[in-house]
């Protein structure tokens, strides 16, 4: 992805200037759900690529940005009543930017780190270790998403403290959706050893649960 | 949670509307839910002034509105996977669930108004009623915001037990939310001029243990009305009332029992 990609202005969403400047009125939504949308087809590609899979690459690649789109748009109800039951109201276009340029970066980061884990996938055969990079990858490109998220809700929260519970509430509802989001809709990575479908045969389990069963597994219970 | 004061509106604003009945300058359930979210009608003057520009009756048919869409959210999940009741599980639910919270209303009303009484409340017995709707009404408007995620997480998960987890999780929030706002009005009803500092301190303390009874008694309710989610193993039934077990008892068995 070109870092200089006028169209998108990529270079501003990721400085926080011009279309995607702090504090500059109606957020650009065409461009960074087009943002958004490319970013994670192209993370998505690259991680359905592993082992060589062109077909799971196509199904990651549409099966990604709908993961990040459908969370997000689970959790925006609540956001919206939060920020007016804390008579954060005006605020709530600012608010709103700030969520979806975090998001575009999210994409950005995640599509700025496909050539290494193309490398990594073109180098290795070991798909646990290829799980433990796509989770590191996510942490990196998260922990750059906060950093946006940050940058857009300063002048917020210089305005009203308020914003805090507002900034706290959406990304713990958000990680809790879209951990279930992504367990629903896996695979993306697509482990070798079974057979490439768009979605497992049953879909449908709760991570949480399943997570619980295998750290008690794990301690022996 | 504590939530602070809703800003004044500026000179030149028109008198509160929407929610007091009068001539609507807006229309849509949205946009009235949305003023009450902002406390347009529980400003600090109004309340003060003992009132409670707001007609219960719209305020109550909205609440129930709110109720019945998350309602219908946990009732998704005796719907779906073709279990006995099927989609009346959905319309019962819809239908108990704003029942819940009126009841408790109904139930710990007399002593909230005996005490606010007591501590010379500038509302009277309709206003201070009309409040307590308006919390409820907030308190639905944020269940049904937690509704897509309620729905979501019953059309992916076979766990009954997490369900329940998850929505006890989402209408305690919901409920501190709505008591926050609550709170918030309720401190702006004391007078402040006449009391001691002492007589407010205690007067607020009175009404955080009414929030407790609200909470207790809510929580207890909805063991007597339920099922709402439905457990898969129990046929349909429109209500399951047991005096064998309450709530709390519930609760922590399944937080002690294997997760299934």
């Amino acid at each position: 992805m070109p870092l200089r990609a006028p169209l998108l202005d990529v270079d501003g969403l990721l400085r926080g200037e011009g279309l995607h400047a702090v504090g500059g009125g109606r957020p650009p939504l065409g461009r960074l759900a087009a943002t958004i949308a490319l970013g994670a087809m192209l993370n998505g590609a690259v991680m359905g690529s592993f082992g060589g899979h062109g077909l799971q690459a196509a199904y990651s690649a549409l099966k990604m940005p709908a993961l990040l789109v459908l969370a997000a748009l689970l959790c925006w109800p609540n956001f919206w009543v939060v920020n007016r039951v804390l008579g954060l109201g005006a605020d709530f276009a600012a608010a709103t930017r700030a969520l979806l340029s975090a998001q575009a970066t999210l994409a950005v980061t995640l599509a700025a780190l496909a050539p290494v884990t193309a490398f990594f996938h073109a180098s290795t055969e070991s798909y646990e270790f290829v799980k433990l990079l796509h989770f590191a990858v996510f942490g990196v490109a998260s922990l750059a998403a906060q950093r946006t998220l940050a940058r857009h809700y300063r002048p917020l929260l210089a305005r009203d403290r308020r914003h805090r519970v507002a900034l706290l509430a959406w990304p713990t509802l958000y990680f809790f959706v879209a951990g279930q989001m992504a367990y629903a809709l896996r695979p993306f990575l697509g482990n070798p050893r079974l057979p490439t479908t768009f979605l497992r045969d049953p879909w449908w389990g709760n991570v949480y649960v399943d997570l619980g069963w295998a750290v008690r597994g794990a301690l022996g219970f | 949670m504590v939530i602070p004061f809703a800003p004044r509106r500026g000179p030149g604003a028109g008198p509160a509307q929407g929610l007091s009945g009068e001539s609507l300058p807006m229309s849509g359930w949205l946009k009235q839910l949305d003023a009450l979210l902002r406390g347009e009608h529980t400003r600090k003057d109004d309340l003060q002034e003992g009132r409670v520009g707001l007609a219960a009756r719209r305020l109550v048919l909205l609440g129930l509105l709110l109720g019945a869409v998350y309602g219908a959210g946990m009732g998704l999940y005796a719907a779906v996977g073709g279990r006995d009741g099927g989609w009346r599980h959905m319309a019962s639910a819809a239908l108990k669930l704003p029942l819940l919270f009126l009841l408790t209303l109904l139930v710990t009303f007399p002593s909230l108004y005996v005490f606010s009484a007591l501590a010379n409340s500038r509302l009277r017995l309709r206003e201070t009623l009309r409040l307590l709707v308006a919390s409820i009404t907030v308190m639905l408007g944020v269940l049904a915001s937690f509704a897509p995620v309620t729905a979501f997480f019953t059309l992916s998960t076979d766990s009954y037990r997490f369900l329940l987890f998850l929505n006890v999780v989402f209408c305690g929030l919901a409920g501190l939310v709505g008591l926050g706002f609550l709170l918030r009005a309720i401190r702006l009803v004391f007078p402040n001029e006449k009391g001691s500092p002492e007589d407010g301190g205690r007067a607020r303390r009175i009404f955080r243990v009414w929030l407790l009874l609200f909470g207790v008694v809510g929580a207890q309710m909805a063991w007597i009305l339920k099922p709402f989610v439905g457990n898969p193993h129990l046929r349909f039934e429109w209500i399951r009332p047991s005096r064998a077990m309450n709530f709390f008892e519930f609760v922590l068995r399944s937080l002690t029992n294997d997760w299934y």
